[in-house]
């Protein structure tokens, strides 16, 4: 009787030994961690340790130590104080209507500024960012002598009726070669002009600009790299190389945020949620003239785009209102680099290169004062 | 045949109380990790039911104008920037669901003294997304760190 039930016991002592085993082995591997303390543990025994993986790398992060937050959502607004605005005469493309110049005062010019930036991919060895924004800005005149606005000149017309507007989206992709090598490229396709936002300019004036930059991240505290872009800064298209150069000094109070020429600033950390910058941004667009409210007829005909650009002396004062959400006052002047009127050639902007490659006179030269400004804006900051 | 059948049950049954001990899969979780910066290493370990990860080493332990350890100094309560980095817990109250994630947690980052949501997947048993967001998750951003074990 014992000998016919003996292999039964054998094979559930066995299955129960297999459980116990199993079971013992993980309550050992719990208790092992819960009963160690902060106090009770010898750190030292975490030197000697490496991947559990052999084959995974280490790669260099997108940022350094004490960068200023990257802005998710930013809510903005820009006001520009008062300057004199000159247009230049111009003829039609048939040469049939004479245009003479006219001045007016700008009492200010000022708008929304929405900008939006979502991770999209987001690890070690790629990062990937979608962004949208849309700006806006509008002008406030005046004839020279204080009346009303009166005038017959078309790019007065539409800047007063109309003003201008950008409307695009971006992408940033961040891949990192190792831990101290990285590519970055940042492209965008904007819709600039003089359009409204219910009556939108059609997608063949999208204006393309993109930077691809090689960099070195030494260490936490610094990357620097070297790369070419393809801009529209300086108001009309140019290929021009790029300079990024992030540093924050070793007490973690001094630091640059230099992306040249497009922007670059010396930064000044009170603690991590206040920050200083000075410095400036070179900002610029080709503006598309294409509304036809407020204009001559035809003058959408005329294939005009504003080459505006213009460099933004500024402090900056940005800090944490609550938790994650920031607010960024900024004040300068704002220095005009060009403001001109340019004709498209069938359908094709004129490449200047700075003058190395063309010297094709602009159709409308324009005189802008320079004014200060003033900038706020709301901001939902990045983990 | 009797003996396979009472074995094979035997076998069922142990699998299946195995199966139902809670928070077992989620133990996986338990061990060192380096974050992708590699400035930290954080070890995990379980609390009751739920996950806990503090810092136990630190690329630059000292602050380099005192020379003495770093403190949570960019806490926004003053009361807690005397506190030591190594032992701190930056990971807290990390629940397992299911398929290879932990949530209902917060992730600290001493750097900014900022607190965020959190979830954790495991992609695989050496690798995590640690991903850290404001309010809801597609606010946020994902950090891939890896499991350290000791040198060989």
């Amino acid at each position: 009787m014992h000998n016919r039930f003996n292999p039964y016991w054998k094979t559930i002592i066995l299955s129960l030994g297999c459980w116990a085993f199993i079971h013992v082995a993980q309550a050992q591997n719990t208790d092992s961690t819960k009963q160690e303390s902060a106090d009770e543990e010898d750190f030292s025994m975490y030197d000697n340790v490496g991947f559990a993986d052999e084959g995974a790398r280490r790669y260099c992060s997108p940022k350094i130590e004490g960068l200023s937050p990257a802005k998710l959502i930013s809510i903005g607004y820009d006001f520009q104080t008062g300057y004199g605005l000159g247009a230049g005469a111009f003829k039609s493309q048939d040469k049939n209507t004479n245009w003479s110049q006219d001045s007016v005062n700008v009492l200010n010019s000022q708008g929304l500024r929405l900008g939006f930036n979502i991770p999209v991919i987001s690890r070690t060895n790629l990062v990937w960012q979608m962004g949208a924004n849309y700006w806006e800005q509008r002008y406030f005149m005046e004839d020279p002598d204080g009346s009303a606005l009166q005038t017959n000149h078309p790019l007065l017309q539409t800047l007063s009726q109309n003003g201008l507007r950008t409307l695009g989206v971006s992408t940033t992709v961040f891949k990192p070669l190792d831990d101290k090598r990285f590519l970055l490229f940042q492209g965008s396709a904007d819709l600039n002009g003089d359009f409204s936002p219910l009556g939108m300019m059609p997608l063949k004036y999208l204006k393309y600009s993109a930077a691809l930059v090689y960099g070195l991240r030494p260490n936490e505290k610094k990357q620097w790299g070297l790369g070419l872009a393809r801009t529209y800064r300086v108001g009309e298209l140019n290929y021009i190389p790029v300079f990024l150069f992030n540093w924050t000094d070793p007490a973690n109070k001094w630091g640059t945020e230099i992306l040249f020429p497009a922007r670059a600033h010396v930064r000044y950390t009170i603690n991590p949620r206040n920050m200083l910058f000075g410095g400036f941004e070179l900002e610029g667009q080709s503006y598309r003239l294409w509304n036809t409210n407020g204009t001559p007829d035809k003058f959408r005909d005329e294939d005009l785009e504003i080459r505006r650009g213009e460099i933004r002396l500024r402090a900056m004062y940005e800090f944490s209102l609550k938790d994650f959400i920031w607010l960024s006052v900024q004040a300068g002047y704002r220095i005009n680099y060009r403001y001109e009127v340019d004709r498209l050639v069938g359908g094709q902007e004129i490449y200047r290169a700075f003058g190395l490659l063309s010297d094709e006179p602009y159709v409308m030269e324009n005189r802008l004062g320079n004014p200060l400004y003033f900038n706020i804006s709301l901001n939902l900051v990045s983990p | 045949m009797k003996k396979l059948t009472l074995f094979l049950m035997s076998l069922a049954l142990c699998m299946q109380a195995y199966a139902f001990m809670p928070g077992d899969d989620g133990d996986r979780l338990l061990g060192v990790w380096e974050p992708s910066n590699g400035r930290a290493r954080v070890k995990v370990e379980k609390i009751g039911s739920k996950y806990y990860g503090k810092i136990v080493w630190l690329k630059e332990p000292n602050d380099p104008k005192s020379g003495l350890p770093k403190t949570d100094i960019n806490n926004p309560d003053a009361n807690l920037q005397n506190v030591p980095l190594k032992g701190y817990r930056m990971l807290k109250d990390f629940v397992y669901q299911e398929n290879n994630q932990w949530s209902e947690g917060t992730i600290y980052d001493p750097l900014n003294g900022s607190t965020y949501s959190c979830t954790i997947k495991m992609t695989d048993p050496n690798t995590l997304d640690i991903r850290g967001y404001i309010g809801v998750s597609a606010f946020g951003r994902t950090d891939v760190w890896k499991r350290l074990a000791v040198k060989k």
